[in-house]
């Protein structure tokens, strides 16, 4: 009987360590344990909100007079396509606003695959590019790379890209948005909703583009509620995609953040979302989406109840703003970053539960707009 | 294959760490030393929270989590144990949970989590089928016919929910939600325990945290997925058809030539592990806070549970542990990830210690000297560091997996004709299934050059088939 003596000397020798007492020290000081509720339910010790604006001023392009039946559009989607309630989607809606209203030549719409080769991605665009179609519009930052080595054998032809910038390619239009800036309201509408002056956020995938929700969010709720405490959690580090598409992990890392006594929760983590969301209405907690206006998808139609607002990613409008600027063949002056105050990033309304301090988040957006508030772009610690 | 063969290696089930003890002929049994390895993991856990100061490793919620994570996982390598059992390496085994994701969103819409749950394991099972024609009637590499049946799960899934789905839920990739089955918690012992728990006592706390995630918040999915480990044990090991099935995967002619059907055993396996795999993918969708199929949310956990198999030297028990330590991982990294983890690299170096001592006590001072520096240079890197890199977190169980491989591979035994190609028509003569298939799936029979006909069975547990319930009791 050697492995009970080896196991006897297991539990002596831990117990010997434990007399000792070799652990570091302050390990754990950065967390209370569970259910630390922190003040009770009198929520947060709210900063003084800006004054109410008469009218947010937000522009948009006149497109009366613009005719877009010379343009042959091609629309290169991420992963999805048309009908994925979210980016292609609203991409989607971008480009038959733009049919509707000032009429398109032709459309041709191609659609990425799960882990597809950057080859596929490269073919793709230049069978677009061979048969003339421009302006070539690539959803998502997964076609930057390919964008730019197609861009640069077809100087003539325009293209757009959303959510990523090209260096040096002169014919690549960025369609760049400013989260950070929409996440900061999602940010004051969470301390504004919070019982416990402590809330989360839950982000899918480690990359800039995710800390830049981040970023926003943390700022929005510290402007709102100084002493506000705040859960992180990232569901996958940077380059493992998976944290986007798993909603069983957003909903254990909500779950933990509920746990540490957070009662808003914001995510920007994708499909895995929905686990978020359902978190939450377990949890008896609130929920704020993302990029699209979540409280209107049907795949998420059950937790419904729980989603306060959405930071809007409007990608329909940028995809539109552009095709307007080139049927006008007027790239000048067209946006850098689509922001507050192009209506690129906006908070939702839908459901009516930030009804109550929406002069709140529009004194906030107006600050932004104009320049008062300037909002970080990475996070700073 | 003989009786003697016990005195070579008793314990093949005791998982990695087990030593070969020659100087003593008894066996310790399959559940002593289970209970053993839960004891020393109830220990470690505790003194590492109590030393540390972090009460989540062992409260509760995160033992909760880390059942939810480790079900799909568990499921899944119920699925493998039992095609690689007999004797198919199944590594389609994701195309299959895949496949048990989308069948249990559908028929789970239309008739609740009871259908669900079954057309799962058929939709899974479907696949089973699928992979059982290609490799056994066909002699297809097994893996080929598993990576195909990966990519016709996705490719599968994605037609039938973009033509079934999309009008339900105005998304393509997602399902409309689910119902899901209900939860249960065994009152008043939860009670009990929460009041221990809440106390926060060394060692009495940490174990009544640890129970109660284990007894609060059960689906009944969970509760069948944990019967479903002594239910495969006892059928594999306890029956006359375990008995024979495993025959087929250690030596498939000695079992033909003793009147086994071989390919009715190797074709049943597979369509359970299938079954079971597909359970594994219901998991993921009928479990409380599981929102329903999505595209893609599988992520893996198919080839993690294969992973967790031959972590459990495809053993029952051993890969519950196996599935246990993914599941605790990713439940712990999703709380307060980097000092909880960071805290576990402690928990690793006092294991380690303790392993170096019970060496240097038996006098095998090679051994116990690296472990001891192991210990050491594992304390170091706790001490001189205050987090574990988010970068790293996340490849947390992938790292434990691998260094446990490393070390214990020599111990590790799969079934003799894993993955070796049986064909009835060329007389029982068996040939290279693969390449290399020997390469995947670690050590053990696998990797030696193919035994000529009629050669050796495994070298401890394959007994002649026929001798019904006379199998010794190798249990894990």
């Amino acid at each position: 009987m050697r492995r009970p003596r080896g196991a006897a000397l297991a539990i002596a020798l831990t117990g010997v360590l434990a007399v000792v007492g070799c652990a570091k020290d302050g390990g754990g000081t950065s967390t209370s344990g569970e259910g630390g509720g922190g003040e009770g339910a009198a929520g947060c010790q709210l900063a003084d909100p800006p004054p109410v604006p008469d009218e947010v001023e937000v522009s948009t392009p006149e497109t009366a007079d613009v005719d877009g039946s010379e343009l042959r559009v091609g629309l290169a989607y991420d992963i999805g396509g048309r009908g994925d309630a979210s980016f292609n989607d609203a991409a989607a809606a971008g480009l038959d606003r733009a049919e509707e209203e000032f009429g398109l030549g032709d459309v041709r719409e191609l659609t990425a695959e799960a882990n597809e080769s950057e080859d596929a991605k490269v073919s793709r665009l230049r069978q677009l590019a061979d048969e003339g179609f421009s302006p070539i519009i690539g959803v998502g930052f997964a076609y930057a790379d390919a964008f730019e080595t197609v861009a640069a054998d077809y100087p003539d032809t325009d293209f757009a890209l959303v959510d990523a910038a090209v260096e040096g390619a002169d014919n690549i239009t960025p369609l760049l948005f400013a989260e950070h800036e929409g996440s900061f309201l999602a940010g004051v509408a969470a301390a504004y909703k919070t019982d416990n002056c402590h809330i989360g956020f839950v982000g899918g995938v480690e990359t800039p583009l995710i800390q830049k929700f981040e970023a926003g969010f943390l700022e929005g709720a510290r402007a709102a509620a100084p002493d506000i405490q705040i859960e992180n959690t990232y569901l996958t580090p940077a380059g493992d995609i998976t944290g986007f598409q798993d909603p069983a992990k957003g909903n254990e890392a909500t779950r933990a953040q509920l746990d540490a006594g957070a009662d808003v929760v914001y995510h920007a983590a994708g499909a895995s979302g929905k686990g978020v969301f359902e978190a939450a209405k377990a949890g008896d907690a609130l929920a704020i989406g993302v990029d699209s206006d979540q409280y209107n998808q049907e795949t998420v139609a059950e937790s419904r109840d729980v989603i306060i607002t959405s930071m809007l990613k409007r990608v329909d409008v940028a995809v539109f703003n552009y095709l307007a600027a080139v049927a006008e063949e007027d790239l000048a002056d067209f946006p850098e970053v689509f922001d507050l105050s192009v209506d690129g990033v906006d908070y939702s309304t839908s459901g009516g539960m930030v009804d109550d301090i929406a002069d709140v988040l529009d004194g906030y957006k107006a600050q932004i707009i104009e320049g008062e508030i300037e909002v970080p772009s990475s996070p700073t610690g | 294959m003989t009786l003697g063969a016990t005195s070579q290696d008793p314990n093949t089930s005791a998982g990695p760490v087990t030593e070969k003890a020659p100087r003593s002929r008894r066996r310790i049994p399959g559940w002593l030393m289970g209970a053993l390895w839960v004891a020393v993991v109830m220990v470690l856990l505790s003194t590492t929270s109590f030393l540390t100061g972090l009460p989540q490793l062992t409260s509760s919620s995160t033992i909760e989590s880390a059942a939810r994570f480790a079900l799909p996982i568990l499921l899944a390598a119920l699925g493998g144990l039992w095609a690689e059992r007999a004797g198919i390496i199944n590594i389609g085994l994701e195309g299959m949970m895949i496949f048990g994701t989308w069948g249990a969103a559908f028929a789970g819409y239309y008739w609740g989590p009871w259908a669900g749950l079954l057309a799962a394991a058929l939709f899974g099972a479907v696949g089973g089928l699928l992979h059982a024609v290609a490799t056994v009637t066909f002699g297809v590499n097994h893996i080929v016919s598993g990576v195909a049946i990966n990519l016709l799960g996705l490719g599968v899934t994605k037609y039938l929910s973009s033509l079934i789905f999309y009008p339900l839920s105005g998304n393509p990739r997602e399902s409309p939600p689910v119902p899901k089955f209900d939860t249960y918690s065994a009152q008043p012992l939860a009670g009990w325990l929460g009041e221990l728990e809440a106390m926060q006592r060394v060692g009495i706390s940490d174990v009544a945290g640890i129970l109660r995630g284990l007894v609060i918040g059960v689906s009944p999915l969970a509760m069948i997925g944990i019967l479903l480990v002594p239910v495969s044990y006892l059928v594999l090991w306890r029956s006359r058809f375990g008995l024979r099935l495993r025959s087929c995967g250690e030596n498939p002619k000695a079992a033909e030539s003793l009147g086994v059907n071989v390919y009715l055993y190797k074709y049943s396996a597979v369509i359970m592990s299938g079954a079971l795999a597909g359970i594994g993918g219901a998991a993921l969708v009928l479990n409380p806070g599981q929102p329903g199929y999505s595209e893609n949310q599988v992520n893996g956990r198919g080839y993690i549970g294969l992973a967790a198999m031959i972590f459990g030297n495809w053993r029952p028990g051993g890969l519950l542990g196996g599935s246990a330590l993914f599941g605790y991982a990713d439940g712990l990294r999703l709380r307060q990830g980097e000092t909880t983890v960071h805290a576990l690299l402690y928990g690793a170096a006092l294991l380690v210690l303790v392993l170096a001592v019970v060496h240097l006590v038996r006098g095998r001072w090679t051994n116990g000297a690296t472990a001891l520096g192991g210990a050491v240079a594992l304390y170091a890197v706790y001490w001189f560091t205050d987090g574990i890199p988010r970068e790293l977190l996340a490849y947390a169980p992938h790292l434990v997996t691998l260094v446990v491989l490393a070390v214990a591979a020599q111990k590790l035994r799969g079934p003799a004709a894993n993955g070796l190609q049986y064909s009835r028509e060329t007389g029982g003569r068996r040939k290279r299934g693969g390449k290399e298939p020997g390469a995947l799936v670690g050590a053990g029979g696998p990797g030696a050059p193919p035994p000529p006909p009629g050669g050796r069975a495994g070298p401890d547990e394959a007994e002649p088939p026929g001798r019904g319930g006379a199998a010794p009791p190798t249990g894990g």
